[in-house]
């Protein structure tokens, strides 16, 4: 979802309503909120404070996912469960 | 994720649901385990005792439905129930304590810093681990499983035994505290931020 195409300058520079409109966008982000294209468009469009609260959020959610790396499995584990199971069945 | 209802598998059928829906989540289950207890054994006690109450329990799981979030709701009570009472970590700020000074659902979502998305984008992946470790246990824990493993907030719901509204305030202060500490890092590192410019 690239938003930076927007131009900044006609958005206004005050929230009338952070609380409401943070929550909203962080639904969205998390995939909570269907239909979201829309409003999200809107939003980002006339509201600075929307738009960079957005972004930063997109972007701790982005690092999160690709590069908080997975802990390697260890090899033996999955055998020794096995095991386990075998020996309960 | 209904317990009540008990099903009565056949022994092929136990094995077929534990190997093509149990196992296969294997690595995203080790790395919660890890994450939670930071230590390789436990990691690996935590989810071997984990898929042994999954088999022993199997009757109580209702094929066709989410087998990842069921198996993490096990691993998370494994987790409060028995390692947390013999965990060689000493004990970190509890979500109790913290909650105290947050008491009620409702969020103050005007709590913004000044950490800009580009700094973020910058930072590297152990920095970014590391700012997520340090959170207190319940913080970590719904990051982990809205952010790493991608579970909605009513699966989050079922896998905590807490209301949605809970876990989507919990998510806004855990996602607060986690841009507390990576500002931390921005300015440590002398990424950008705000504040150095003003």
């Amino acid at each position: 979802m690239d938003m930076n195409e927007e131009t900044s300058e006609s958005r206004k520079l005050k929230c009338d309503d952070t609380s409401k409109c943070f929550q909203l966008l962080e639904s969205i982000l998390d995939g909570e909120i269907d239909n979201s294209k829309e409003v999200l468009k809107e939003k980002l469009a006339k509201c600075q404070p929307c738009f960079e609260h957005f972004h930063l959020e997109q972007a701790i959610r982005d690092v999160l996912k690709t590069r908080c790396t997975k802990q390697e499995v260890p090899t033996e584990l999955a055998d020794c469960i096995r095991q386990k199971i075998q020996e309960i069945k | 994720m209904s317990e009540v209802q008990r099903r009565k598998y056949s022994q092929e059928q136990k094995n077929a649901i534990f190997d093509g829906e149990f196992m296969p989540n294997i690595d995203s289950m080790y790395n919660f385990a890890y994450r939670l207890t930071f230590d390789e054994d436990d990691a690996k006690d935590l989810v071997q005792d984990t898929y042994l109450k999954a088999y022993r329990f199997i009757n109580s799981f209702e094929q066709g439905t989410n087998a990842k979030a069921w198996l993490f709701r096990i691993l998370k009570n494994s987790f409060i129930n028995e390692y947390r009472k013999k965990s060689k970590q000493p004990a970190k700020v509890d979500y109790q304590e913290v909650e105290t000074y947050y008491n009620s659902d409702d969020v103050d979502y005007q709590s913004t810093t000044d950490l800009r998305a580009e700094s973020v984008k910058g930072m590297l992946g152990d920095e970014i681990s590391n700012a997520l470790n340090s959170l207190a246990v319940d913080f970590r824990t719904v990051i982990i499983l809205c952010d790493l493993e991608g579970f909605t907030y009513e699966e989050m719901a079922k896998i905590l035994d807490i209301p949605i509204g809970t876990v989507r305030s919990r998510l806004h202060r855990a996602r607060n505290l986690l841009k507390d500490k990576l500002k931390g890092y921005a300015q440590h590192m002398g990424y950008d931020t705000d504040e150095e410019e003003n």
